[in-house]
C-alpha cells in the first residue's frame, strides 16, 4: 500500500471537482452505511418500538436488554467457542501448509512445477458445492459427521490454494543470494525456511492470517453440512437457527449479528491495510 | 546439490499436495464418478445410472428455474458491482478529501459474512418496518407493505441486489490496485494535450484499466456462483423455487431429498461453468500480477 500513498500531485489533478466529488461520494457512502445502520440500530431498541416503525429513527435512549439476551444465551457462547475450535486450527495449519508448498514453488522450481502451481491456485475458485457429496461419503464413513473435525480439515485443505499463491509471492521477492549464503555455510532447506525466508515474510503471514480468519470465522456452507446437533454449531449457523427462536424478537437478532461479527470487524479494523493488500495481491477470492 | 534439491521438494511438498490431493482434488474427481450413480446419501451401495443424471437435467423444469435465476445472477454480476466498483475506485483516486475513509466504508462489507448481510438486508426489505417501504411510504404518502423477499417477482433481485452491495468494495479495491499503475506521465501528457476528465477517464484510463476489468468480472462471477450463504439466509429459494440458484438447487436435490447422484451431475455441471471463468482467469493472471508484483 505505500505505493498508493505515494499518488504524486498529478493524479491528484485528476478531478477539476473535488467539492463535488466530496459531496457525491459522502452521498454514496451514507446510503452505503445505511444497511449496517439499521441492525446497529434494532440492537438498541425493544421489539415494541421496531414493531411501530420507530427503527430507522435515532433512539432517545439506549436499551440494553438485546446484548444482555443475547451475551446470558449459553448457546451463543458454545457457538463462539466451537467457531474458535474451527477457525484457530485452520488458520495456523493451513497457512504453515501454505508456507512449504509456497517456499518449493517460489525456490526450488522443477520441471512442471509452474504446472502444478497453477492446479493448487485454481482450487481457490472450485466452487465448494462441487467437492461436497464425496466429502459428505467420505466423513460419514468414517463417522465423523456431527464433529468439527471435517470443518478444519476442509478449511485446511481450501486454504492451501490462496496461502501457497501469497507464500510463493513472498517468498520469490526474498533474495536469491541470501539462500544461497546460507546454503553455504551449512544450512539446509529447512533452515533456510524457517530461519531465512520465514521471518523476511512476516507480513505475508499476516496477511494471511487476516484473510483466513474473517473467511472461516464467516463459514456457513461447510458446518450447515456437517454438524447437526446444537452443540457442534459454529456462530453462522447459530444465527440462523437462533432466528426461528426470536423470531420476533428483531433487536436481538440484531444484537446477535452484531456480535457474531465483532471478532472479524475488529481484526478488519485494525489489519485492513493487510486485508486489501491479501486481496489485490492476484490472491483474490471472496 | 540437485539430489538435496530433489528430497527437500519431496519432503516439504509432500503434506500440503497430500492434504490438498485427498480433501480438493479427490472429492472433485469424485463427484464426476458419482453424477454417474444414483447414490442417495445413505446406503453404502448404489448402482451405475450412466448418464441418467443428466438427461434428468433436461426434463428437470426446477432445474431450468435454477439455471435461468443463475445465469441472471451472473448477468447481475457482470454489470453491478463492476460498475459500481469502477465508479467508486475514479472518484476515490480523484483529488477528493477523505479517500482512505471512503475507502474504508465501502469496502467494509466484505469482512462481514453472508448470514449478516442476509440479515442486514432483511432489515431493509421488512414489509412492516423495513427501511425501503418506510422510504416509499415517506415518499408516497400512502401505506406500503409488499413484502419483496417473499413475492416471486422480486425475490432474486432483492438478494442479488444485497449480494452486490457486498461485491462492490471488491471490485472497488482491485480497481484502486489497477489505477494506480497507470503511469502519471501519461496523464499530464493528456492534460496538457487538453482532454477533459472525462476524455481521460473514456479514452485512456479505462482501456488501461482492462486487466483489472478481466479480473473483477471473473470475480464476480465466481462468486456468483458460489452465492448459496447469502441466499439461504434471505430466501431460501423461495417462495416457490424462484429464487433458486443452481447451488441452492444442488443442496436441495443432495441434502433435502437425498438424490446425491443427481446433485453430483448438478455440481458437476457448476463445477465447469466455475472451470471455464477460472481459464479466463488465469490467462490474465500474469499481467495482473505484473500490476500488483
Amino acid at each position: 500500500m505505500a505505493d498508493m500513498a505515494a499518488v504524486p500531485e498529478a493524479r491528484r489533478r485528476f478531478s477539476p471537482w473535488p467539492a463535488v466529488g466530496f459531496i457525491v461520494l459522502a452521498v454514496l457512502a451514507v446510503l452505503f452505511l445505511a444497511p449496517t445502520a439499521g441492525v446497529l440500530l434494532s440492537s438498541i431498541k425493544t421489539t415494541r418500538d421496531i414493531a411501530l416503525g420507530a427503527l430507522w429513527t435515532v433512539p432517545s435512549e439506549l436499551y440494553w436488554g438485546n446484548f444482555a439476551e443475547v451475551l446470558g444465551n449459553p448457546a451463543v457462547h458454545r457457538y463462539f467457542a466451537n467457531t474458535l475450535l474451527v477457525t484457530a486450527p485452520a488458520t495456523a495449519v493451513s497457512i504453515a501448509l501454505g508456507s512449504l508448498a509456497g517456499y518449493v514453488f517460489a525456490k526450488l522450481p522443477f520441471r512442471g512445477s509452474n504446472l502444478l502451481f497453477l492446479v493448487v491456485v485454481s482450487g481457490m475458485f472450485f466452487p465448494p458445492q462441487a467437492i461436497l457429496i464425496p466429502l459428505f461419503r467420505l466423513f460419514n464413513a468414517v463417522d465423523l459427521i456431527d464433529t468439527l473435525y471435517p470443518i478444519v480439515i476442509i478449511h485446511i485443505a481450501m486454504g492451501i490454494p490462496i496461502c501457497t499463491l501469497l507464500m510463493r509471492n513472498f517468498f520469490a521477492a526474498v533474495p536469491t543470494a541470501l539462500r544461497e549464503a546460507a546454503i553455504l555455510e551449512g544450512a539446509n532447506e529447512w533452515q533456510v525456511l524457517t530461519r531465512v525466508a520465514l521471518p523476511l515474510s512476516l507480513p505475508a503471514l499476516a496477511v494471511l492470517a487476516v484473510l483466513q480468519f474473517t473467511w472461516i470465522w464467516n463459514d456457513f456452507l461447510w458446518p450447515l453440512i456437517f454438524t447437526q446437533s446444537d452443540e457442534k454449531r459454529t456462530i453462522m449457523l447459530g444465527i440462523v437457527n437462533l432466528k426461528g427462536q426470536y423470531s420476533v424478537a428483531w433487536g436481538v437478532q440484531g444484537s446477535l449479528s452484531l456480535i457474531a461479527s465483532l471478532p472479524t470487524l475488529v481484526v478488519f479494523l485494525f489489519f485492513q491495510r493487510y486485508f486489501i493488500k491479501g486481496m489485490t495481491m492476484g490472491a483474490v477470492k471472496g | 546439490m540437485e539430489r538435496e534439491n530433489r528430497f527437500w521438494r519431496a519432503i516439504l511438498l509432500a503434506l500440503p499436495l497430500a492434504v490438498f490431493a485427498a480433501f480438493v482434488i479427490w472429492p472433485l474427481a469424485s463427484s464426476f464418478y458419482y453424477s454417474f450413480t444414483d447414490w442417495n446419501g445413505f446406503d453404502p451401495d448404489y448402482d451405475y445410472v450412466g448418464f441418467d443424471n443428466f438427461a434428468k437435467i433436461y426434463t428437470d423444469k426446477l432445474f431450468l428455474n435454477a439455471a435461468v435465476n443463475t445465469a441472471l445472477w451472473i448477468a447481475a454480476a457482470i454489470a453491478v458491482p463492476t460498475a459500481c466498483g469502477l465508479a467508486l475506485a475514479l472518484l476515490i483516486d480523484s483529488r477528493i478529501p477523505g479517500g482512505p475513509v471512503f475507502k474504508s466504508i465501502f469496502y467494509l462489507p466484505i469482512c462481514l459474512s453472508a448470514v449478516v448481510v442476509g440479515q442486514i438486508w432483511i432489515w431493509i426489505y421488512q414489509p412492516d418496518w423495513g427501511l425501503l417501504n418506510t422510504v416509499v411510504e415517506a415518499v408516497s404518502g400512502e401505506r406500503f407493505n409488499y413484502a419483496w423477499l417473499a413475492k416471486p417477482d422480486s425475490a432474486l433481485w432483492s438478494v442479488i441486489l444485497a449480494w452486490s452491495w457486498q461485491q462492490t468494495g471488491l471490485s472497488m479495491v482491485i480497481f484502486l490496485a489497477g489505477l494506480t499503475t497507470i503511469p502519471e506521465e501519461l496523464l499530464e501528457v493528456c492534460e496538457i494535450e487538453g482532454a477533459r476528465a472525462l476524455q481521460r477517464i473514456r479514452l485512456v484510463v479505462i482501456p488501461l484499466l482492462a486487466p483489472a476489468t478481466v479480473v473483477v468480472i471473473a470475480l464476480n462471477i465466481i462468486n456468483s456462483l458460489k452465492g448459496f450463504d447469502i441466499l439461504y439466509t434471505m430466501t431460501g429459494g423461495g417462495p416457490f423455487n424462484s429464487s433458486d440458484t443452481l447451488a441452492m438447487h444442488m443442496y436441495n436435490e443432495s441434502f433435502k431429498k437425498y438424490l446425491m447422484g443427481y446433485g453430483s451431475a448438478i455440481s458437476v455441471v457448476l463445477f465447469l461453468i466455475a472451470l471455464t471463468i477460472i481459464r479466463l482467469y488465469f490467462r490474465q493472471l500474469r499481467k495482473v500480477d505484473e500490476l500488483h508484483g
